[in-house]
């Protein structure tokens, strides 16, 4: 618990740690980034497992939206993940106990072992299964677990100020 | 007493003020999930515009994938702020962020409302096309940005 604290001490105060918290501009700035980037990565994620979960785009291939949205989704993410990575780098010895902080970080785990496995167990055979409006149970379960991941995360992200 | 004031302190203003913190909480994550939902939106529809994303379905079929997130967002973010700004509109009513962020929310709903209806509608050039897409983006992003500014000004 110590060497973690520790640890946590020397993140945040670093030189690149103390810029970010001391300067009143920069911490909101890159908040607003985080947040408004969630529109590409949480956003974007949703309308694919809509369609896994067979509320939308029902009548396209389930493929033909994951392809079309895949690296705007990922590149969504590099943005959310960096600039969070930018907002722990400034505060990192106050949040790391945090509870609302071990949720995010918890719950980020768990959305991304979900996209893990459907990625390399369910996506690559979508020629089996893509084409019909109602998708296989796996496929379903995926949607419906990256949905609930990503909604637990941005709660528990947003009650981070709250807990510390 | 002024129109902000018997605003702030009445029955609405009251009740969010004499809550718990975790309903302030839950009308702040309302809010969020409501400017996600709608930026989506307004993404799907500008990235299609561009050419960018989702080039396989039509620009209709886009729009029409798009449009319910666009009011269901809209609504969210609508209501979810009135409360918070009912519950303290004295010291908001004055922050300039707020007006800017005001302003900027209009001319975003215009546009949507207008250009964007209407490239949505009939196709035009490539150059009108981004543009609208373009300008659009931009916009929603500026509400977003003026939004955030509001609790650090």
């Amino acid at each position: 618990m110590s060497s973690i604290l520790a640890i946590a001490q020397s993140i945040e105060g670093s030189a690149v740690g103390t810029a970010i918290a001391e300067s009143g501009i920069v911490f909101p700035l890159i908040e607003a980034v985080h947040l408004l980037g969630l529109s590409l990565s949480v956003g974007l994620l949703l309308i694919v497992d809509l369609r896994l979960l067979g509320v939308v785009l029902r009548q396209v291939p389930a493929a033909a939206v994951l392809d079309q949205l895949r690296w705007w989704v990922f590149a969504g993410f590099a943005l959310t993940f960096l600039s969070g990575g930018l907002l722990f780098w400034s505060e990192a010895a106050k949040i790391v106990f945090n509870y609302a902080f071990i949720a995010h970080v918890v719950f980020i785990v768990l959305g991304l072992a979900n996209a893990l496995v459907f990625e390399t167990r369910i996506a690559p055979r979508a020629a089996e299964w893509s084409d019909n409006p109602r998708l296989p149970t796996a496929a379903r379960l995926a949607g419906l677990a990256s949905v609930s991941c990503w909604v637990l995360v941005a709660f528990s992200g947003r009650l981070i100020p709250y807990l510390s | 007493m002024s129109l902000l004031e018997s605003l702030q302190n009445g029955p609405v203003g009251q009740l969010i003020n004499g809550s718990n913190h975790l309903v302030g909480v839950v009308v702040q994550f309302v809010h969020i999930v409501g400017i996600v939902l709608l930026l989506t939106s307004v993404l799907l529809v500008a990235l299609r515009l561009l050419g960018l994303g989702l080039r396989q379905q039509s620009i209709a079929e886009v729009a029409r994938l798009a449009r319910p997130f666009l009011y269901l967002g809209l609504a969210a973010a609508v209501l979810s702020g009135s409360l918070m700004f009912i519950s303290t509109a004295v010291v908001y009513a004055a922050k300039t962020a707020l007006q800017i962020k005001l302003v900027l929310l209009v001319l975003a709903v215009l546009l949507q409302s207008t250009l964007v209806r209407s490239l949505v509608r009939q196709p035009a050039g490539r150059l009108l096309s981004a543009s609208g897409a373009v300008a659009s983006l931009l916009l929603w992003v500026g509400v977003g940005l003026a939004g955030r500014a509001i609790g650090f000004t």
